[in-house]
Parts: structure tokens; sequence; C-alpha cells
């Protein structure tokens, strides 16, 4: 009876995404076609083939989907959960189209002709049209009912409030899940694009593990500068991360990589450091 | 084929299930490797087909990786096999990897998929990747995901043909993840339009799976892997103590080594995340498979084993009422596996009255045994409770 015990635990896992779920009928015209999808981790895999590792990278926790049909038109509604908001977040940045203007959906959203997408909560949402043509006005129709179902916290992570706005590329804040700037000892953490270069912030568990990871990214750069900003930091320079300038400030590790030659970065890390609590 | 590898011989070869203590020695063995200067040296090639292309047998799978910084790094080193495909990351994906290679186009292999239905989108597909790889052509355009030979249609073979023609792709090719029995056959049907088939293969896959590919192979089909890591070792719970063990530095590496010991594979792409994962998988070249390695790969199948029917066959006809054993497995699996549960159902419902109402709670103990280690007993009674 183990078994039973497994998929009534599944049925759980996914039934928060599934109430969140409207029906076809919601709006006038759309029926619903087929069977409702629902899966874990230990299935999506069977329905994404591969694009699932992207959602196991942000810590998936579910998804419920369902087809809606109206005249040759379908539409495919998977609503995911995460195992919290800045996941969900992730999720919807590595999807996002970045040279696309985001839209006030949930916390944010994005549409185009085919698909939308959105995060609230600890939930991502993505539509996708067929056939090819501008669905947009469908699709906001949808994804503003699913947004209305969905309770939670509406606002971006804390982080994003800790990235200087002087010089960002705007909506290029995005949380990298494992191994920041490729580099498995930062876990996870934010990663911004500036006009010279690209902002990285880490969090660790303790300013003790956050110096501990200090003391090997130094390790890992061989040749440093020590430079003087919050707790700790240094420059450096590296074949492929170009100039760096990495500081510890408490349980935090952050800074710049991919400076241009010549430039190392102090001020722009001093005031990375200076917004963050 | 220079050397026949079958996960039936690998685990006659590693014997019964491991101890958990052996398992625990093993994570116990495994460093964490320094991440030191780019490796040098220890690199092999392998040619793909007849498209005569030269790539490393290992290959970046590029979509997952956290900083382009890493796939810079890995061409840097040697590397010579990218893929990407028009869907990862709606397109992100694509953007990075063309960024990160563009100073290396002329020296790598770089491969991209559309999973276009038709001629029409897979065209614009295409020439939406050559614009976000910033490149004027790929070397192999693959079709994405197709399982069946039905999906091997006619208008996407022509949009292959015209792309190819045009000069937007070098080598044509199809990706699969499953039903390569019968989609094997139906590509080499339709020689000589294929040159490469990106496929599943792994060592949870069946023994025939060899034989599927090596056909391929005669034909001057060149095969790339995927999935080599058996879906990777992410779907494992946290907190799970055996999991947390198989995760440790060797266990992707030991995969990885039982697919390259097919030397008909031409190349393979695991996901490569970061640079200690790239430093790792680089000795999957040079470090030869090992009696360690049976042992890690060995417990990671124990871990799958109660729940994964490979559709081997051996439980059929063992059923003293007539179950048909690996079809009812299958219907469980439409439903937990590919969440479509009416589907299941229905074919549940196609077995003959007298089946549909056979209850395993009935019988004393069950004869069944699957040599693959399914829970069969609880797997049927699966299918009874939710499907009858």
């Amino acid at each position: 009876m183990k078994t039973g015990l497994v998929v009534v635990a599944v049925l759980i896992s996914a039934g928060s995404a599934m109430a969140q779920m409207p029906p076809c009928t919601a709006v006038p015209g759309w029926t619903q076609r087929g069977e409702a999808r629902r899966f874990d981790a230990d299935n999506l895999f069977e329905y994404m083939d591969g694009n699932a590792e992207g959602y196991f990278l942000y810590h998936f926790v579910g998804m419920k989907g369902i087809s809606c049909q109206s005249g040759d038109t379908t539409l495919n509604i998977d609503i995911s959960e995460f195992e919290d908001t800045e996941f969900a977040y992730g999720m919807f940045t590595s999807t996002r189209d970045p040279r696309l203007a985001t839209e006030k959906i949930g916390v944010t959203g994005q549409v185009t002709q085919r698909k939308g997408v959105f995060t609230k909560d600890k939930y991502y949402v993505e539509i996708s049209a067929n056939p090819e043509k501008d669905h947009s006005a469908t699709l906001r129709a949808f994804l503003s009912i699913i947004e209305k179902n969905i309770q939670g916290r509406t606002t971006l992570p804390d982080a994003f409030g800790w990235f200087p706005t002087e010089n960002l590329t705007p909506d290029s804040i995005r949380l990298v899940p494992e191994s920041v700037l490729g580099l498995r000892l930062l876990k996870s953490g934010y990663i911004a694009q500036y006009q010279a270069g690209k902002a990285f912030l880490v969090r660790e568990s303790s300013p003790e593990a956050a110096a501990q990871v200090f003391a090997k990214l130094r390790e890992r750069f061989g040749q440093i500068a020590p430079a003087k900003i919050a707790d700790e930091a240094f420059t450096a320079n590296d074949k492929y991360l170009s100039g760096l300038c990495v500081f510890r400030k408490g349980n935090f590790v952050g800074g710049l990589a991919n400076l241009p030659e010549g430039r190392s970065g102090v001020a722009e890390t001093e005031k990375l450091a200076a917004s963050v609590k | 084929m220079e050397h026949k590898s079958s996960r039936r011989n690998f685990l006659a070869a590693a014997g019964l299930a491991l101890p958990t203590v052996a398992l625990a020695s093993i994570g116990k063995a495994q460093q964490t490797p320094k991440l030191g200067p780019p490796s040098s040296g220890g690199f092999s090639y392998r040619v793909l087909g007849k498209t005569g292309l030269k790539v490393t047998s290992v290959g970046f799978g590029c979509m997952i990786t956290s900083d382009q910084s890493v796939i810079e790094r890995a061409a840097d080193i040697g590397i010579t096999y990218f893929d990407s495909a028009r869907s990862y990351q709606n397109g992100n994906n694509e953007r990075m990897v063309g960024a990160a290679l563009k100073a290396k186009r002329n020296s790598i292999t770089l491969s991209t998929k559309t999973g276009a239905k038709t001629k029409e989108e897979a065209l614009k597909h295409i020439d939406t990747s050559l614009t976000e790889l910033g490149t004027d052509h790929v070397d192999i355009w693959y079709l994405h995901g197709k399982g069946k030979p039905e999906e091997l249609t006619d208008e996407l073979l022509e949009a292959q043909q015209m792309a190819k023609k045009a000069g937007k792709t070098r080598f044509v090719g199809v990706s699969t993840h499953s039903g390569q029995p019968e989609l094997f056959p139906a590509v080499i049907q339709k020689m000589p339009h294929f040159d490469v088939i990106l496929t599943s293969y792994n060592f949870t896959m069946d023994p025939k799976m060899d034989e599927v590919i090596a056909s391929a192979v005669k034909q001057g089909i060149g095969i790339v892997g995927m999935k080599v890591m058996a879906g990777g070792f992410r779907r494992a719970k946290p907190g799970d103590k055996q999991t947390e063990i198989l995760k440790r530095e060797g266990a992707m590496l030991a995969a990885l080594k039982w697919v390259l010991k097919n030397k008909n594979v031409g190349t393979t792409i695991p996901s490569i995340t970061d640079n200690e994962q790239l430093e790792e998988n680089l000795k999957a070249m040079s470090v030869p498979f090992s009696d360690a390695d049976q042992k890690i790969l060995m417990a990671q199948l124990e871990y799958i084993s109660p729940l994964y029917c490979r559709m081997c066959g051996s439980c059929s006809g063992q059923c003293p009422k007539g179950l048909p054993v690996s079809d009812m497995l299958r219907y469980v699996s439409y439903s937990e596996g590919y969440g479509q549960f009416q589907l299941a159902r229905e074919s549940f419902l196609s077995l003959a009255p007298e089946i549909r109402d056979v209850r395993c709670n009935d019988c004393v103990s069950c004869p069944i045994h699957c040599p693959n280690g399914v829970r069969v007993t609880e797997r049927l009674q699966t299918a009874q409770e939710l499907l009858a």
C-alpha cells in the first residue's frame, strides 16, 4: 500500500497548483481539450523531455496543466509550483525574453504573440498558443484570471532593491539557481547586468560560511589585490570572467565580474556592498 | 561494433544488490576536485558517421549551463561539440551559446533543434536560431524530440532539405527520447535523408538499444548520446541518504563512461552546469570504466528499479490469473508518468472483463519476479486501484 500513499502524496503535492487552475470556460468560447495534466519532479521529464532539467534547477515541486480549445486555436496552460517565491521568480527570469518589456502580472510577467508567462508567490504560469498568429489578447485574458486565483506575494525579491540602478540594464536581474558565474562554490544567487560588467550577490547561511566561500574564491583566483570594501574584498583577473571585484559583507558574498580591462570596479562594488542589508 | 556493452552484461558483472555500507564507502572515496587550469591532453575523438565530423567523444549539452564563461572555457580547453535547442529557455539558451562561441565558431561543431510541427514553422525556427546563435549556419539541425515514425513528416523533412540546400545547416538529424526500436528503422528507411540521430542512451536502457544503435551506424548515421546520466541525478529527493551518495562526484562520471564504452556512439552531450562538472566530465575521455563505476551505477539502478519498467517482457505469461503484466505497468506509467489518466483508464478498460476484475490482493503470493527489480505486485495493485 506504500505505492498508494505515494500516489496520494503526489496528488496532494500537486493539489495546491491545481487549486489555481481555472476551467477553460472561464473565458467565453473556450472548452477543455483532453484530460488535465499533473506532474511532479519524478515524471515531469515524461512531459517535456530534457526541458524538465531547466525546471529542476529551480527546485520544481509540481505542475498542473490543461489544454483549452476554441476553433483551431489551442492553448496549453501550465501552472508550476516551486519551493519558494525566489525560485518561481528565477524560473520566470530564465524563460522570459530579456530584450522585451515585462508587465505587471502577479510579481511580473511577459506576453508575446504566442506565449504568456508570469510569476506570483511560488508559482510560475506559462501559456502557449497555437497556431502561429497574434494571441496576445486571449493570453492576457487567461493570465488575468489565473493571476486572480493565486494568493500570495506580488512583490519582487528583496535582492532587487540591493542592486544600484545606475547603469543597470533594465530587467536584467535574474536568479542563478546553481553555480553563479559558473563556479560551484557560489551556490546560488542573483546576477544583474551593467553597462560595464555583471554584478553578483550570493547569500550564505552565516558570516562564517560566507568567509569560507570568500577565502576559497581568493584561492581560486590566485593573484589578487586586496581592496577596502565592507568586511573584506579583493580585485583579480580571470581569463574567462575578466576583471573582478569581490567583497564579503556579513553573510553575503558579491561583486562585479566581466569588467573591461583597466577598470577595477571598486567604486561600483562599494555601492553594491553598501546597499546590501 | 568495437565493444558491445549492455545493461544486462553490466549487471551480471556487477553482481546483485550493493549493500548500503558499500555505498557509503563509495561516497566517501569521492573527493571534490579542485578547479585547476584547463586540462590538457586526454581527449578522445570520434567521427560522427557519414558526416565525417571529427568530434570529442564528450561534448557539451548547454541547456542548463549557469554562465557563458563555462562554455567559453570548454571550447578553449578543446571540447568540439556543443548542443542547444530553439526551445531551451524560450530561446535565451541559443543566445548565450552564440555569445560564448562566437570566437570559436569555425573550430567547433554546433547543433540546435526545432520542435516545429510544420514546414513553415521549422523554416522560421532555423532562421531565428541562426540569428540567436550569431552564425550563418549550424552544423547539425535536429527535429526535436520525435518518438514515433509518423512524426517524421514529409514537410519537416522537406524543411530540413531546404535548410541544407540554403546552407543554413550542413547536416540534418532527429532527436529522440523514447520509442527508439520503432523510430530508428523509420529513420533508416528515409536514408539518405538523415545524417545524425541524437538519442537517449544510458545504463538503465534495455540491452536491445545497443543493437538499435548498431543498425543505424551500419547505415552511416552518426550517433550522439544524450540523457547519458539516465535523467540526471537531479530527480533525487533531498534528504535521501542513498541518493545523496549517488549525487557525489563520480556517479555522473561513471554513467558517462558507461556510454562511451559503446564505440558506436560518436559523441555525448551531458548537461554541464559549471566548471567543476566540465572538469569531471573530461575525465570520461581518459579514465576507463572500472569496477567502482559498475558499483555506483548498480546502486543507482537499485534506486530507480522498483518503479521503472523497461518493458523487457520477462514477466510475460507468469501471472496465474492471466494478467498482461507489462501492459498494465505501462498503463500505470501513462497515468503517473505521462499524466494521461484518461489514456491509462481507456487502455485498462480495453482489457477483457475477467482480467479487469482480477485483484492482486486476492492472491496469497505472487510468482512474478521482475529481473530489473520492479515491485510488480505493488504496481499492479496501483493499476487496479486507479484504473478499474
